[in-house]
């Protein structure tokens, strides 16, 4: 197992995994306790839509993936604001169309392009050093982003009404966050892929969230399990020569399985019902 | 004569709701600093209207609203960190991960304005309002472990951790028991007594608040009545907004007429 290492598309795509994994499971924590897991979902597939019209038309994939999510997590954020609608629905709606999209955009190409499927599925494996870079350094910029405004995102997630009577510039900072949950998602895309993304944002936070009753140690157990499951996965997926997101997003989800049996707050609870 | 400050909040027959919908009508009020006030009036009155306008989340649609003497849509974030706010009682995710320290530090977040983390100070000024509502041995619980009257004190000690010079409270005697009400709307006065702070106290419970404040305001869209309690729990005035079925007893209990006549 250990001359994997030596490779050198071993050391990029183990590399990249740990970014990718420590970034989902940051932003994740703000997800989860924000409740904004559907609305990531739907970013994820309407970020897709975006590389699949990128490759139709001969534009830069990841600039329309970017542009795509972002139009979503807007869309989807000023409705909530507006409380025209239920989050849920109007998501629901733009999740499908997006999708719809992205299933147009495949159709309309004239020929089979394996690299679309990339994007959907995932490949850590195939990450090139160029692509490492832009991982690395977008990776930079949103977890720089979480870390200068990590009190105030903290605080709308948990009550962004309070949060905004108490001084704090909740609308923006919620913009902000949805802004980060569509970089992240965009970054994500190539190694994870569009529809397993969404698992590496949602799963290492809620795992954590059963393992503990502080907002800190939630964050930094939630990196760990990310960082490990990322790794976990890779290694796993080349040893066993299995696909490398759904890899990591199983070993994820075991884990969370584990965690939710382990729980000292279902313990708490069963003592309580007894 | 000695020139009197500008009132904290002023309202000049300021006007709130939204298009086609009238929350709050010509209401005009002043309160001064240091005051007690509490707020009453029948469900659907505008009572969180009033308390959002107050807060600065809400701008009127004719009339004035000065706050701190600015006027309410100028409202800056460091103007708001100067009320503290308890919102009406939600339902707290029990498993929220987050724990009584945690949750009193916020209230300094405002204060702090952006790119700065609580220092020690804050963290100073958080074990203090706790100590005020007699919650500091619960520092490093879990907010969800705490009973419904404890939560209630910890967010008032949230409010305070602001360092406010209004206290601004929205129903906050609501789902908890009686003896629970009693004991919060009691801190609530200690406070306001111990720490000079003007306190802003929106309820249903007129029985509750009514030897406890200085003014009672009586809301139903409209302004019905201002002043010292005696002077507001008048029948006449109740029964234009409650509707005829209140009385008031002998030892000044405002209670539904049928109760009355049955015991």
């Amino acid at each position: 197992m250990l001359e994997l290492f030596t490779y050198d598309f071993m050391q990029r795509s183990l590399l990249a995994a740990a970014l990718v994994g420590a970034l989902c499971s940051t932003i994740g924590v703000f997800v989860v306790l924000r409740g904004l897991a559907f609305m990531g979902a739907g970013t994820a597939h309407a970020a897709f839509a975006g590389v699949a019209l990128g490759y139709l038309m001969g534009w830069p994939p990841l600039l329309m993936a970017l542009l795509f999510g972002l139009a979503t997590v807007w869309i989807t954020g000023w409705v909530e604001e507006k409380g025209r609608m239920k989050l849920d629905v109007s998501i629901g709606i733009l999740y499908t169309a997006t999708m719809a999209l992205a299933i147009l955009f495949i159709g309309l190409m004239k020929t089979y392009n394996a690299e679309v499927y990339g994007y959907l599925f995932g490949n850590v494996l195939a990450v090139t050093s160029e692509e490492l870079f832009t991982i690395a350094g977008l990776s930079i910029i949103v977890i720089g982003a979480i870390v200068l405004f990590s009190k105030e995102l903290y605080f709308i997630a948990f009550d962004q009404e309070m949060a905004e009577a108490s001084g704090v510039p909740a609308r923006r900072v919620f913009f902000l966050l949805l802004t980060l949950v569509a970089l992240t998602v965009v970054i994500s895309l190539k190694t994870v892929g569009g529809i397993l993304v969404f698992a590496m944002i949602l799963i290492p936070a809620s795992t954590a969230y059963q393992l503990t009753h502080s907002l800190s140690t939630l964050t930094w157990y939630s990196i760990m399990i990310g960082v490990f499951c990322s790794v976990g996965g890779v290694l796993i997926s080349s040893y066993w020569d299995i696909p490398s997101g759904p890899a990591i997003v199983l070993l994820a989800t075991l884990l969370f399985f584990v965690a939710v049996l382990l729980s000292p707050k279902r313990q708490r609870q069963s003592l309580a019902v007894t | 004569m000695a020139i009197q400050p500008p009132p904290f909040i002023h309202f000049d027959h300021a006007t709130f709701g939204f298009p086609g919908v009238t929350a709050l009508e010509d209401i005009s009020l002043e309160i001064q600093s240091g005051e007690f006030v509490g707020v009453i009036g029948p469900n659907g009155s505008g009572k969180t209207t009033l308390c959002r306008a107050v807060l600065g989340l809400m701008a009127p649609l004719k009339g004035h609203l000065r706050i701190f003497d600015c006027a309410c849509d100028e409202l800056r974030c460091h103007h708001r960190a100067k009320i503290g706010y308890l919102p009406q009682k939600g339902v707290v995710d029990r498993n929220f991960p987050v724990t009584v320290l945690e949750t009193v530090t916020m209230g300094r977040y405002g204060a702090l304005g952006l790119f700065k983390r609580p220092g020690r100070k804050d963290r100073e000024i958080a074990m203090e309002s706790l100590a005020h509502v007699g919650m500091d041995m619960h520092k490093d619980t879990a907010l969800g472990h705490l009973s419904g009257g404890q939560q209630q004190r910890v967010f008032i000690a949230r409010a305070l951790a602001q360092q406010p010079q209004i206290l601004l409270l929205d129903e906050p005697t609501t789902g908890l028991d009686i003896t629970t009400q009693h004991n919060v709307v009691e801190l609530v006065q200690h406070l306001h007594e111990e720490l000079g702070l003007t306190v802003l106290l929106i309820t249903h419970d007129i029985n509750m608040i009514r030897s406890r404040v200085d003014r009672l305001v009586l809301l139903k869209t409209r302004l019905y009545a201002a002043g010292p309690p005696a002077d507001v729990l008048k029948p006449d005035i109740l029964s234009q907004v409650y509707g005829k079925d209140l009385v008031i007893t002998e030892n000044d209990l405002v209670i539904v007429e049928d109760y009355h006549h049955h015991h």
